[in-house]
C-alpha cells in the first residue's frame, strides 16, 4: 500500500509528558487502521524526548523554538528525510502521521503562548492551541524541500485535543491515506 | 503521574516483528495486547549509514528511560545496535528472539515491574 511516517508516540505513549499517556504503549486507533489497510509502518524519533527528557514540563512552542533545539530537530529531520526519501525513490506512496496540538509535531495546530515561562502556573485550557505546525514538522519540511522531496500527505491524530473526537480522527486519518 | 497511562514498559523492536512478512512473529500486536510501548529498529534494507544514524537516534531515547528506571527489552536484532547503544554507555537489553508469538507474552509476562512504575506509577 504505501510507508506510513509516524509519530513515535503513536508506538509509545511513554514517550509523552507526564499526564498526556492516553494508553499503555500503543496508540491503537490510529495503528490499527494503518495496518488494516495494508500501511507499512515506520516510526520516527520524539523530538523532545531526547532533548529535555521525561520529566520536561508541558511546553508551548515559544519556549522550545531556540537555536539548539532548532539544530536537535534538523539533525533528526535530516534522517527521517534521508528514510523518506529511500522509500519515495523506491515508487513507495508515503504519508506523514503527526499529533494535532503538540509544539514539535502539530500538523495543523500547535501550541503557543508567548507569555508562557518561569514558574507554572497556568491552568489547563488557558488558550494555547493555534494554528500552525509544531517545530519539528516545520524542520521535516524544509529538510525534505531541500532534498527535492515532496512534503508527503500529513495528517496528526487529535487525542490529545480538548474537542477530539474518535470518528472524527477516523475520517481525516482516512481521508489522507485514501487520496 | 495523575491521569496518566503509560506502562512505563518498552520493547525496542525489529522491524519485521513491526512490519511483519508472512510468518513472521507480529510482535506490534502481541505488545499492544500486552500494553509495551514500541521503539522500533531501524529497517534493514536502509543503506548502512542511514541505519547507524537512525540508530544514533533510538540510542539516545533508550538512555533516557533506562536511567529513569522504565523497563526496556529487545524484541528481534538489529545489526548496529550495540555499537549505537554502546556509544551511549548502555548494554544492549535483555533480548529475546521469538519463535512464537506465545514466546513473546511468556517472555513479557517475566518481566519485573519497572522502577519507574514503584516510583512514579
Amino acid at each position: 500500500m504505501g510507508v506510513a511516517f509516524v509519530a513515535h508516540c503513536l508506538l509509545n505513549q511513554n514517550s509523552k509528558v507526564d499526564g498526556g499517556a492516553v494508553c499503555p504503549g500503543v496508540y491503537s486507533p490510529a495503528v490499527d487502521l494503518l495496518r488494516s489497510r495494508g500501511w507499512r509502518i515506520e516510526q520516527m524519533p520524539c523530538p523532545e524526548l531526547a532533548f529535555t527528557g521525561l520529566n520536561r514540563f508541558w511546553g508551548v512552542r515559544e519556549q522550545y523554538d531556540t537555536l539548539a533545539y532548532r539544530r536537535h530537530c534538523q539533525r533528526i529531520a535530516a534522517g527521517v528525510a534521508a528514510a523518506i526519501a529511500v522509500r519515495v525513490d523506491e515508487g513507495e506512496d508515503v504519508v506523514l502521521i503527526g499529533v494535532e496540538g503538540s509544539p514539535s509535531m502539530g500538523v495543523c495546530i500547535t501550541s503557543s503562548d508567548p507569555r508562557r515561562g518561569g514558574r507554572p502556573s497556568w491552568a489547563d485550557g488557558s488558550g494555547e492551541l493555534s494554528a500552525g505546525e509544531g517545530i519539528f514538522v516545520e524542520q521535516l519540511r524544509w529538510e525534505l524541500e531541500a532534498r527535492g522531496v515532496r512534503l508527503p500527505r500529513i495528517v496528526g491524530i487529535t487525542r490529545p485535543l480538548p474537542d477530539h473526537d474518535d470518528a472524527a480522527e477516523r475520517a481525516a486519518l482516512e481521508a489522507v491515506l485514501d487520496a | 503521574m495523575e491521569g496518566d497511562s503509560r506502562s512505563f514498559r518498552i520493547a525496542l523492536t525489529a522491524d519485521r516483528h513491526v512490519n511483519p512478512a508472512a510468518g513472521d512473529i507480529d510482535g506490534l500486536a502481541v505488545l499492544t495486547e500486552a500494553g509495551w510501548g514500541v521503539m522500533q529498529l531501524p529497517a534493514e534494507d536502509y543503506p548502512v549509514e542511514l541505519g547507524a544514524s537512525l540508530l544514533r537516534e533510538v540510542a539516545e531515547q533508550v538512555e533516557e528511560f533506562s536511567r529513569r528506571g522504565y523497563d526496556v527489552v529487545l524484541v528481534g536484532e538489529r545489526l548496529g545496535l550495540a555499537e549505537a547503544l554502546a556509544a551511549v554507555g548502555m548494554p544492549l537489553p535483555d533480548q529475546i528472539l521469538p519463535a512464537t508469538g506465545d514466546d513473546l507474552r511468556a517472555f513479557l509476562a517475566a518481566r519485573p515491574a519497572p522502577e519507574a512504575s514503584r516510583l512514579l506509577g
